[in-house]
C-alpha cells in the first residue's frame, strides 16, 4: 500500500509547491495512471514514491509518503529502491550498459541478488516483456520500443514491490504503445505488483488502469476508476486533459437525451452506444 | 513544389531505409506522413531538406535537385522542425533566437526586426527570457516560430505534438493550420491519428520503406487494408463509424461517413428512431467550444434501418462530414 | 559501422581475452610507443596494432580512428617539423632550417600516437562496458565509484557526439553552412555548445539518479556476476606486451 497524507512539496530552486495536499491511498496490486496537464506536477508525485523525492531533489516537504510501511523521509533511497523500481523518462541515459543482458545484469549484481538466482530472473524477466531474442544484441542497435522494453525488463528482473513510469511511450508509435501497456499490466496482474504510470494517453491510459488520477496545479483533482473519471470530460478538457473521442461521442449523446447509460472510454464502448441509439 | 522520384535512401551505405518512394507534395498541400517508428517517414523529410541524399532517384524542390542547392537556399525554401526543439535552440534569448535564422542566412537588418517583432507579438513571447528556461510546449512553439520567422514556403515538422500535452498540442497546430491557410505548404510526421485526422488534408502511409497509400486523409485512414499493412488505428470517430457500417445490416449514410465527434452525433440524432421528439438543446457543450450548425447533420428521416438496403461503402470525402470543427 | 568508442559483438581473439588484460596490455603497448624513438621498432608496433584491428574484422572502425588521430598528430608533426632543426638543411627558415632530422622526427611523432591510440581504442569496441567495469573491480581492485564513472564517461562519449550531430543537423536546417573551413566550422560550432551543454547536464543528472534507484551505492567487489577468468591466451599476451616494452626500453639505452 501506498499512501500520501497531506504531502506538498516545494523545490529548491522554486518559488512554490509543486504538488500540495496530497491524500492519496494505492491498494496493492493497483494499476494507477497519472495525468494532467504540462507542469501539474504529475512527474512530482512519482518521484515521491521512488523516492527521488527527498532524497535527490531537496526542497521544503510537507506531510508524509508512506510507501509499503516505510516512510520515505526516513527510508534510504537504497532502501526505497529494494521496493520501488523506477523507470525514467529518459532511458537512453538511464541505459548503463552496451549488452541488453549486462543492462539487466546491472541492479541484480548491485542488490546482491544470489549468483544462482540471477540467470533465472534474467531469463523471467527478458520473457516478461517479450524480448527474450534480444539478450545479446547491443543496446545500440535496438528500435525506441525494443528498448523501452528493456528498460522495463531491467527493473522488473529485480521483483520490485511497486513500478514507477514516467512517461514509458513519449517516444513510442502507437502499436508499440499498446505492447509496451499490454506486457505490463500482464506481468503486473501475474506478479500483483503495483503500478504507477505518468501518461499523456489518457485513452491508452484508461484501457490498462484501475485507477485515473488527474493532477491540476499541484492538486489531485480526479482519483477514481476511468469510466468515472471520465464523466466528467467537459471538466477534464478545461484543465488542459484530452478526453477520449469515444468519451466526447457518448457525452455528446447523453446531453442530446439520446443516451442514457453509462460513460465509456473505449471505440467498443461507443459503438455499443450509437446501436442503442439508433435501435 | 517538392517531387520524389524513385528515391531510395540509406545511411553509411547499409541497408536501404526507402525504396523506390515517388509522391509529389503541391504548393499549399498539408500533408501527413503516417506508419511505425522506423517505416521511413523521418528520413523522408531528412530527404526533404537535404540532410540526406537520395542513392538513387531524385528528391526535386521547385524542379531542383536537393543535392544542387545549397544549405541556405534549401533553409530558405523549407522551414523544418525537429522534434527535440532543444536541438535548435541555442541563443540566450527568446529575441535572440527569432533572429538567429536571419544571422545565418546573412539577411538580419531592420526588416527582420520588424518581422521578429511581428511575431513575439503573435506568439505572446517574452523576449528577454531565458529559452532553456521556458517550458517544453513554449520551447515547442519558439523552434517553430524561429522557422515561420523565416517565412519560408514550405514547413517539414517532425512530430509536432510529441511531448506536449493537450493544450500545447492545440496551440502548436492551430499555429501550423493558420499558416497553411495562408498558403504555406506542410508536410508533417505525426503518430496522433486524431492530430492527422483534424488537421492533414492528405496522408501518406509508409511500412518498411515504401509508400502503401497515399490519398485523402479519411480515404487512406478509411482503407482497412492500408490499416492493418502500416499498423495504424483510425481516428476513433472513424474507428466507429467503421465498425457500425461493418456490424449494422443498414449503417445510415451520414452515420459510416462521419469522421468527426459532431458529424457522428448529428448522423446519429438525425437516424435515431426517438430523434423527432428530443431536439438537440442548443448549447451543446463540444470539445472546441464552437457552436455546431445545425444544417450539418442531414436530416433525412425515414433512411433509419431500411431492410435490403446495402451498407453504403465507406465514403472517404464527404466534405460535410470531415470539415467541419 | 559501430558508432565511436561503442562496443561492436563478436568472438575474436581479443573479445575473448580478459578485459583487465586487455586494459594492461594496451596500456603496456602504449607506454612501450613513448619510450622509443626508433622509427622501425614503431612501424612494427603500428604495423602489429593494425594487424590486430584486422585481424578482429575491425579495421572500417580503426581505419576512421586512425584518421581522426592522424589529424591531430599532424599539428604535433608540423610543430615538431619546425622548431627541430636537426639533420642535413633541407630548407633554410628565418629562425633556423628544417632539415631530414626535423621530418624523422616529425614522422616518429605520427606513428607514435597512431601506434599507442589503436590498441586502446580497440579495447572498448572489443570488450562490453560492464565487463571492463566489473572485471577493473574484481581483478585490479579498482574502487568500483571510480571505475563505473570511468566506464559511464567513455560511454556518454558516443552519446553526446550523437547530440552533438543532431544539433548541428538541426542549425544547417536553420541555414547555417557548417561545409566550409575548420576555422569557420569552428566558429559556426561555438554557440552550439549551449544546448550541447544544456542537454549534458540534463543526461547526466538523470544518468546518475537512475543509477541510484538501481542500488549504484549498494555495489560491492563481491556483487560482480561474472567471473573473469585469466587463461592462457591472457598470460601469453601480458609476456608478448612485456617482451615489447622491454625492448623499447633497450632500444632506448643503447639507442
Amino acid at each position: 500500500m501506498i499512501q500520501f497524507r497531506d504531502f506538498s512539496f516545494r523545490y529548491r530552486e522554486g518559488a512554490d509547491l509543486v504538488v500540495r495536499d496530497i491524500n492519496l491511498t494505492i491498494p496493492d496490486g493497483c494499476f494507477v495512471g497519472i495525468t494532467g496537464a504540462a507542469g501539474s506536477g504529475k512527474s512530482t508525485l512519482t518521484y515521491a514514491v521512488n523516492g527521488i523525492i527527498p532524497h535527490c531533489y531537496p526542497g521544503d516537504f510537507y506531510g508524509e509518503v508512506v510507501v509499503e510501511g516505510l516512510d520515505t523521509m526516513e527510508a534510504s533511497l537504497t532502501d526505497l529502491s529494494r521496493l520501488v523500481g523506477s523507470v525514467c523518462q529518459d532511458i537512453d541515459s538511464q541505459m548503463v550498459a552496451t549488452v541488453v543482458e549486462d543492462e539487466l545484469l546491472y541492479g541484480l549484481e548491485n542488490f546482491a541478488v544470489p549468483r544462482e538466482e540471477i540467470p533465472d530472473r534474467v531469463t523471467e524477466a527478458l520473457a516478461a516483456m517479450g524480448i527474450a531474442d534480444l539478450r545479446d544484441r547491443t543496446i545500440d542497435s535496438l528500435s525506441g520500443g525494443q528498448k523501452q522494453k528493456v528498460a522495463v525488463a531491467s527493473v522488473l528482473a529485480l521483483r520490485p514491490q511497486v513500478l514507477v513510469l514516467d512517461e514509458p511511450t513519449a517516444e513510442l508509435d502507437p502499436a508499440s504503445s499498446v505492447a509496451v501497456f499490454d506486457l505490463l499490466a500482464r506481468y503486473a496482474r501475474e506478479h500483483g505488483t503495483t503500478v504507477i504510470v505518468v501518461e499523456q494517453k489518457i485513452a491508452l491510459l484508461s484501457d490498462y488502469a484501475d485507477m485515473l488520477v488527474i493532477v491540476d496545479g499541484g492538486r489531485i483533482r480526479f482519483a477514481d476508476a476511468p469510466e468515472a473519471v471520465l464523466a466528467h470530460a467537459d471538466e477534464l478538457l478545461a484543465l488542459g486533459v484530452n478526453v477520449p473521442r469515444a468519451t466526447t461521442l457518448v457525452n455528446t449523446l447523453a446531453d442530446r437525451g439520446l443516451y442514457a447509460g453509462p460513460t465509456v472510454r473505449t471505440v467498443a464502448g461507443a459503438v455499443t452506444a450509437a446501436k442503442e441509439v439508433l435501435a | 513544389m517538392i517531387e520524389f522520384k524513385n528515391v531510395s535512401a540509406s545511411y553509411d551505405g547499409e541497408l536501404a531505409v526507402l525504396r523506390d518512394v515517388s509522391f509529389t507534395v503541391n504548393d499549399g498541400d498539408f500533408v501527413a506522413f503516417v506508419g511505425t517508428n522506423g517505416a521511413g517517414k523521418s528520413t523522408t523529410m531528412r530527404l526533404v531538406n537535404g540532410l540526406l541524399k537520395p542513392t538513387a532517384g531524385e528528391v526535386l524542390v521547385d524542379g531542383v535537385p536537393t543535392g544542387a542547392l545549397k544549405t541556405s537556399e534549401l533553409a530558405r525554401r523549407i522551414g523544418f522542425l525537429f522534434q527535440n526543439p532543444d536541438r535548435q535552440i541555442c541563443c540566450a534569448t527568446v529575441r535572440e533566437e527569432l533572429l538567429f535564422g536571419f544571422r545565418a542566412l546573412g539577411e538580419d537588418g531592420p526588416a527582420a526586426e520588424a518581422r521578429v517583432d511581428a511575431v513575439i507579438e503573435r506568439f505572446g513571447f517574452s523576449p528577454d527570457a531565458e529559452p532553456f528556461l521556458l517550458n517544453r510546449g513554449t520551447r515547442q512553439l519558439l523552434a517553430l516560430a524561429s522557422i515561420i520567422v523565416l517565412a519560408p514556403p514550405v514547413i517539414v515538422l517532425d512530430e509536432p505534438t510529441t511531448g506536449l500535452d493537450f493544450r500545447e498540442c492545440e496551440k502548436v497546430m492551430a499555429v501550423v493550420r493558420e499558416l497553411n491557410e495562408q498558403g504555406t505548404t506542410v508536410i508533417m510526421v505525426c503518430h496522433d491519428m486524431e492530430v492527422v485526422g483534424d488537421f492533414a488534408d492528405r496522408v501518406i502511409a509508409m511500412t518498411a520503406g515504401r509508400v502503401v497509400a497515399d490519398g485523402p486523409t479519411f480515404a487512406v485512414l478509411r482503407d482497412p487494408a492500408v490499416l492493418a499493412e502500416a499498423h495504424i488505428l483510425p481516428p476513433q470517430i472513424t474507428a466507429i463509424a467503421l465498425a457500425l457500417s461493418d456490424e449494422l445490416a443498414a449503417c445510415p449514410a451520414p452515420v459510416a461517413a462521419a469522421n468527426t465527434v459532431e458529424a457522428m452525433a448529428d448522423a446519429l440524432a438525425a437516424a435515431a428512431p426517438t430523434s423527432a421528439a428530443t431536439p438537440a438543446p442548443a448549447a451543446t457543450p463540444d470539445r472546441d467550444g464552437a457552436g455546431v450548425p445545425d444544417e450539418l447533420g442531414p436530416n433525412r428521416p425515414g433512411q433509419t434501418a431500411t431492410p435490403g438496403r446495402p451498407a453504403p461503402a465507406a465514403t472517404p470525402d464527404s466534405p460535410d462530414a470531415e470539415g467541419v470543427r | 559501422m559501430a558508432k565511436f568508442l561503442e562496443y561492436v559483438p563478436g568472438t575474436s581473439f581479443l573479445h575473448r581475452m580478459n578485459p583487465s588484460v586487455k586494459l594492461i596490455c594496451a596500456i603496456l603497448f602504449a607506454i612501450a610507443c613513448f619510450t622509443t624513438s626508433n622509427l622501425v621498432f614503431l612501424g612494427v608496433l603500428l604495423a602489429g596494432a593494425v594487424a590486430l584491428a584486422v585481424g578482429c574484422g575491425l579495421g572500417r572502425e580503426t581505419a576512421g580512428l586512425t584518421k581522426a588521430v592522424f589529424a591531430f598528430s599532424l599539428i604535433l608533426a608540423v610543430v615538431l617539423l619546425l622548431t627541430t632543426p636537426t639533420g642535413e638543411p633541407l630548407i633554410a627558415l628565418p629562425w633556423g632550417y628544417l632539415g631530414t632530422g626535423s621530418l624523422l622526427a616529425a614522422l616518429t611523432a605520427i606513428a607514435r600516437l597512431e601506434a599507442a591510440a589503436i590498441p586502446l581504442f580497440l579495447v572498448f569496441y572489443v570488450t562490453r562496458m560492464s565487463d571492463i567495469t566489473n572485471s577493473a573491480v574484481k581483478q585490479l581492485h579498482v574502487p568500483y565509484k571510480y571505475a563505473f564513472t570511468f566506464t559511464s564517461t567513455v560511454h556518454f562519449i558516443p552519446v553526446f557526439m550523437n547530440d552533438m550531430a543532431g544539433i548541428m543537423e538541426a542549425q544547417t536546417a536553420r541555414g547555417v553552412e557548417f561545409d566550409g573551413s575548420l576555422a569557420k566550422k569552428l566558429r559556426l560550432m561555438m554557440p552550439l555548445c549551449v544546448p550541447l551543454l544544456v542537454s549534458s547536464v540534463r543526461k547526466t543528472n538523470s544518468a546518475a539518479i537512475a543509477a541510484e534507484v538501481r542500488g549504484f551505492n549498494l555495489r560491492t567487489r563481491a556483487s560482480g556476476y561474472k567471473d573473469y577468468p585469466l587463461r592462457t591466451e591472457d598470460y601469453l599476451a601480458l609476456a608478448a606486451c612485456i617482451l615489447i616494452l622491454g625492448a623499447a626500453i633497450a632500444l632506448a639505452v643503447t639507442g
